[in-house]
């Protein structure tokens, strides 16, 4: 479980406040999707939470692990250790195949099969291809294998499907929601698009660096009865 | 039009390899032309002499002259390449509208401006140690040489060079640009170099693939850091090896040279590898992998080529030593014995080990300060 308390964060030596009080709280194995406009916070939260960065003040804790009191050193073996990054630019290393990148997910955790969740993301055809040779949504699925090998216990997703068209992103999702069901990782996603939030089961609208709604979601639909 | 002026004298590297030149090749070829003055003055006891000095002026201006100016189109290539693939979005956009390859790269003359003010700097400093090192270079029983400028020079060591050096960029600059428009406007953000296919991937860890993979894209970065030991152990550990050899002027020369040139690749070649690699740095980062696993992959592979560069410049400053005092000697008489100079060794490569191994403290602290946000801050 996830449990933020009174989070604040601010930029340019405190005169811009991103964050304003933030707190919240995450089961395991939920999918959580975070909207709100640009500049209300949702991706400083993101980092926050995934440990990328420090909050000025408040308190997270991950389990038993407050990470807002670990050292860096301690911050990158928890990066290490519990959580999986999926960003809208895919960020592949682009001289590396999709097999190498997707082993920079699995080494970290010693995962020697690595290449099962390069088949159920549907790319196996395409292990010798480097990230210039792929669509948008197989870079993006690249990037979904690469955050699953190492085994996460909670996925963090920044707006995973701004970059690609309706059917793509709509496929993409698929495969995320049916590996997040199949392994019951816990999802954090940030998104423009509300209509991803009928797919979770958690929605937290921000405002101004504040939560202005948190509402939970009975019945979550797939990615193809979901609005675009 | 992209390549402004401002970027003509960013080019370090080629500015100091130019001066290093051209201040070499000024006094020696100054010195070749106003030697040729005295040559009537020249008796039958003093010719071998006179003959060995001027060979041995020929042979230095050739080799500093010669090796530096290549040394430096192969930098200016790099730099062109580096620029063409930090800038290819812009680039291509102009593809895109319709400008030629060799439109665009005309603008890549302005990088002889490094050049001029190389081989400026380096004339005038030139001259400025000329007094100097005719006094080394005299020898006793030869009548005295008086320094004269020659205006053919500013020629030959200054606006020759420039021009080349701009035409060359200009060339290479249209060569680079061959590329698909739809492959420069798509890739914005990442360096891709197409690597050859067909070829087995080997079962290797991410952070060994990232160690083989990362000198396979960045030949020419590999090349400059094996050349920085190269000068390291070809110019200082000569100048060492050959104090007593030489006029000591001379020796002081070849060793700043050594170490100007050691350092300014080194510092080059690093930082370039460094900002080649910010976002794979960063997003290994974000992934948990701990500042020494990220050194591992990126700069590691580079201290095999630093010592092999090390290595080939230790035996070629011999070779060439050996042979200049052969050249030197062979019509004087008694050929003074020259044996490799292990101490001399020993003492350059521990200095080259320990400053090395700075500059690479310095890439880790380098990387510390890799904001792991920077790759979600960024479009």
């Amino acid at each position: 479980m996830i449990i933020a308390e009174n989070l604040y964060k601010s930029y340019k030596n405190g005169t811009v406040n991103v964050l304003n009080g933030i707190s919240l709280a995450v089961n395991d194995g939920e999918f959580v999707v975070i909207t709100g406009a640009s500049g209300s916070g949702k991706s400083t939260l993101m980092s926050v939470l995934s440990g990328l960065e420090r909050a000025d003040s408040g308190k997270i804790m991950f389990g038993n692990s407050e990470i807002t009191s670990m050292t860096e050193k301690q911050l990158t073996d928890f990066r290490r250790r519990e959580v999986g990054f999926v960003f809208q630019q895919y960020y592949l290393l682009p001289h590396l195949s999709v097999d190498k990148n997707v082993r920079m997910g699995a080494d970290l955790s010693s995962n020697g099969d690595y290449r099962k969740i390069i088949e159920e993301v549907g790319l196996s055809d395409k292990l010798k291809s480097k990230p210039y040779e792929l669509s948008g949504g197989e870079q993006q699925r690249v990037s979904i294998a690469r955050a699953l090998a190492k085994n996460p216990h909670v996925l963090f997703l920044d707006e995973p499907t701004g970059a690609l068209d309706e059917k793509t992103g709509r496929n993409v999702l698929d495969y995320i929601s049916k590996l997040h069901t199949e392994k019951k990782f816990t999802m954090i996603m940030v998104t423009h698009n509300l209509n991803i939030a009928d797919m979770s089961d958690k929605v937290i609208n921000m405002n101004s660096g504040t939560i202005v709604n948190y509402s939970e979601n009975a019945s979550p639909k797939s990615a193809y009865a979901i609005g675009w | 039009m992209v390549i402004s002026v401002k970027d003509g004298f960013k080019l370090i590297g080629v500015a100091v390899l130019t001066f290093c030149a051209v201040f070499v090749c000024t006094f020696f070829i100054n010195f070749i032309i106003d030697a040729g003055s005295i040559k009537d003055l020249i008796t039958e006891e003093t010719t071998a002499i006179y003959n060995a000095q001027m060979a041995s002026a020929k042979l230095c201006s050739v080799l500093a002259g010669g090796i530096l100016s290549l040394i430096a189109v192969i930098m200016i290539f790099f730099y062109i390449r580096l620029y063409i693939d930090n800038h290819k979005c812009r680039l291509g956009i102009l593809k895109a509208m319709g400008y030629s390859n060799i439109r665009i790269a005309s603008g890549f003359l302005v990088f002889g401006l490094s050049v001029l003010a190389g081989t400026v700097i380096g004339f005038g400093a030139g001259f400025m140690v000329m007094p100097t090192v005719y006094e080394g270079l005299t020898i006793e029983g030869l009548p005295e040489i008086k320094i004269t400028f020659h205006a053919s020079l500013v020629f030959f060591l200054i606006l020759l060079p420039t021009a080349v050096f701009s035409l060359l960029s200009w060339l290479y600059g249209a060569y680079s640009l061959r590329r698909p428009v739809l492959e420069m406007l798509r890739d914005k953000t990442e360096i891709v170099k197409r690597v050859k296919q067909g070829k087995a991937e080997k079962d290797r860890t991410f952070v060994k693939e990232m160690f083989f993979k990362n000198v396979s894209v960045k030949k020419a970065i590999a090349f400059l850091i094996a050349f920085a030991g190269f000068c390291v152990a070809a110019m200082v550990q000569m100048a060492v090896s050959m104090a007593e050899l030489a006029p000591t002027v001379m020796a002081v020369i070849i060793f700043a040279i050594g170490a100007v040139l050691a350092f300014t690749t080194l510092f080059m070649a690093i930082t370039s590898l460094i900002n080649a690699n910010v976002k794979n740095i960063s997003i290994m980062k974000t992934f948990g992998y701990s500042i020494k696993e990220c050194f591992m992959s990126v700069f590691a592979v580079y201290h095999i080529f630093a010592f092999a560069g090390f290595a080939v410049g230790t035996v070629y400053q011999y070779v060439l030593l050996s042979l200049v005092i052969k050249l030197f000697y062979k019509d004087v008489g008694v050929i003074p014995e020259y044996g490799f100079n292990v101490g001399a060794f020993f003492a350059v490569l521990a200095v080259f080990v320990v400053l090395y191994e700075a500059i690479m403290a310095l890439c880790l602290l380098k990387m510390r300060k890799i904001s792991i946000k920077e790759i979600m801050t960024e479009n």
